[in-house]
Formats: C-alpha cells, structure tokens, sequence
C-alpha cells in the first residue's frame, strides 16, 4: 500500500437537523423514523481525511479538504474526492484544539 | 480557486509499511537507546530521529515491513519501554490500521525536523522523507495561497470608497 496524507483535526460544521416521528405498522406496532429537517444546527466533532494518489490531486484534494469537514474517518482517492467532495465531507471549518495523531 | 483557507488542519503521513514510532515527553538519550535498540532487535537497518516539539521525537525506520511486524515491533517498544504515551499511540494507529506522523505545524507546534540519523536512509527513510517534501511544499502553497488572500482582504479594506 502506497503512502498516504492525512489531514485531522477538529472542525465546526452545520448539519441538518433530524426529527424523529412514529408511524403505525400493518401489523399494529408503532415504528419509529428519523427524517432530515431544512433547519440546521452546528456541531463540533474530529474527523480525518487519508487521501492517496498523484501530487496534482493530492495538493488539490488539500485544498478542497480546507472547505469540506470529513465525515469521520474517510480514507479515498484524491483524484475520486476532487469528483465529489460533497459525497465524503460536510461543508464548515476546521478549528485548532488538541488532536492525537 | 477563490476559496477561504485556514491552516488549522494537521497534515501526515500515513503508512502500513514503514515502522514508526512516537515518543512524546521523553528524552532525546532514551527516544536515542530505545531507536537503536530496535533497530539492532529488528535488524531494521537504519533509523532518523526527528525532533516535533520540546521533549518530543518521531522515530522513523528504514527497513520495509508488513503491517503485522510493524505492530508486532511497535507493541515490543510499548511493552518493554513502559511508555503510557506511547502506547496509546501505539492502541490509535492498531485503530487505524496505519502508522500516522505529524508533518505540518500542530498549535504552537512547529513542523518536526531530523535531529538524528543513523544507518542506511536508502528504503522507507528516503521514501519517508520524498513524501514529506511535497506535504511540505503543499503546506507552503496553502500559506502563499492563504497570505495573498489576507493581502486581498486589506486591499479591499483600504480602497476608498467613492459612492456619492
């Protein structure tokens, strides 16, 4: 496996706002259900990015990674994340806190 | 690419295949007794010490090897160094499944440089450090790229404004 750069730390971001609501089965039992809101909330969480690939892509991916907060650990290809940022991250900031490699 | 950056993000590398280790608040005699011990135990050629902070070292190796001996090693310096740092290091990168290494600047941090080395630097060493240039020269892009954007902002600040 080849080498691969990891971008972490701690970020602010918005994310929509779930509501939960039951509905009631054939069957008799009340199911609960989560449903996204239009509203949003932001949260602060740690995430990572490990991107592989070519230097271009790597250094783009970089740059994009600056806008985009990692959606946990996500480990993709520069080249696929340069595609479809939206797909692996949530749009906010990144913000310094104390973060273990 | 009109895009707001800010360097608050740390960057790394990660790998399976390069043994590496973490010492934070130890020494540099003891980070320098316990590379060299490995290295001879492991016979894993060479090593390079670089300093991160105050009393903190990176240890990188120079031999090649499967991820299983690479924890197989890392847990051997754990155990036998006593070091509790080190070993929650050590549980987070058996978590990951990859060895990570600070490259960029962390906090007040500043960016780690080689203090030491010792035996060959030919294999996962040179490899290490090649990567480790162009982590560097992206960071270095980014602050061009963030201190042009700061000139903007000054400039647009200063412009007079000459709406009657």
């Amino acid at each position: 496996m080849a080498k691969k750069i990891a971008v972490y730390g701690s970020y602010e971001a918005k994310v929509h706002v779930k509501q939960r609501y039951w509905k009631k089965r054939i069957d008799g039992v009340k199911q609960r259900y989560w449903k996204k809101t239009k509203r949003t909330k932001k949260v602060e969480a740690s995430g990572r990015y490990e991107f592989y690939g070519k230097g271009k892509d790597l250094y783009k991916a970089t740059v994009k990674a600056h806008r985009f907060m990692p959606k946990g650990f996500v480990s993709v290809s520069a080249e696929k994340f340069l595609e479809n940022p939206e797909k692996y991250g949530l749009e906010g900031e990144w913000i310094e806190r104390e973060v273990e490699s | 690419m009109n895009e707001k950056w800010n360097l608050k993000s740390v960057l790394g590398i990660t790998d399976m295949e390069t043994v590496k280790l973490d010492f934070d608040k130890t020494s540099f005699k003891t980070v320098k007794y316990w590379a060299l011990r490995t290295m001879k135990w492991f016979k894993l050629k060479g090593f390079i010490i670089l300093k991160s902070s105050d009393k903190c070292y990176h240890v990188v190796f120079d031999r090649k090897v499967s991820w299983r001996m690479n924890v197989k090693v890392m847990a051997w310096v754990c155990l036998l160094s006593k070091h509790r740092k080190l070993t929650g290091w050590f549980i987070m990168q058996c978590i990951k499944e990859g060895s990570t290494l600070r490259v960029s600047a962390k906090k007040e941090k500043p960016e780690p440089r080689i203090v030491f080395r010792y035996g060959s630097q030919t294999n996962q060493i040179a490899e290490f450090l090649a990567y480790r240039r162009l982590v560097k020269n992206i960071v270095a892009k980014l602050e061009t790229l963030q201190s042009l954007q700061r000139g903007n902002e000054n400039l647009e600040l200063k412009t007079p404004c000459f709406n009657v």
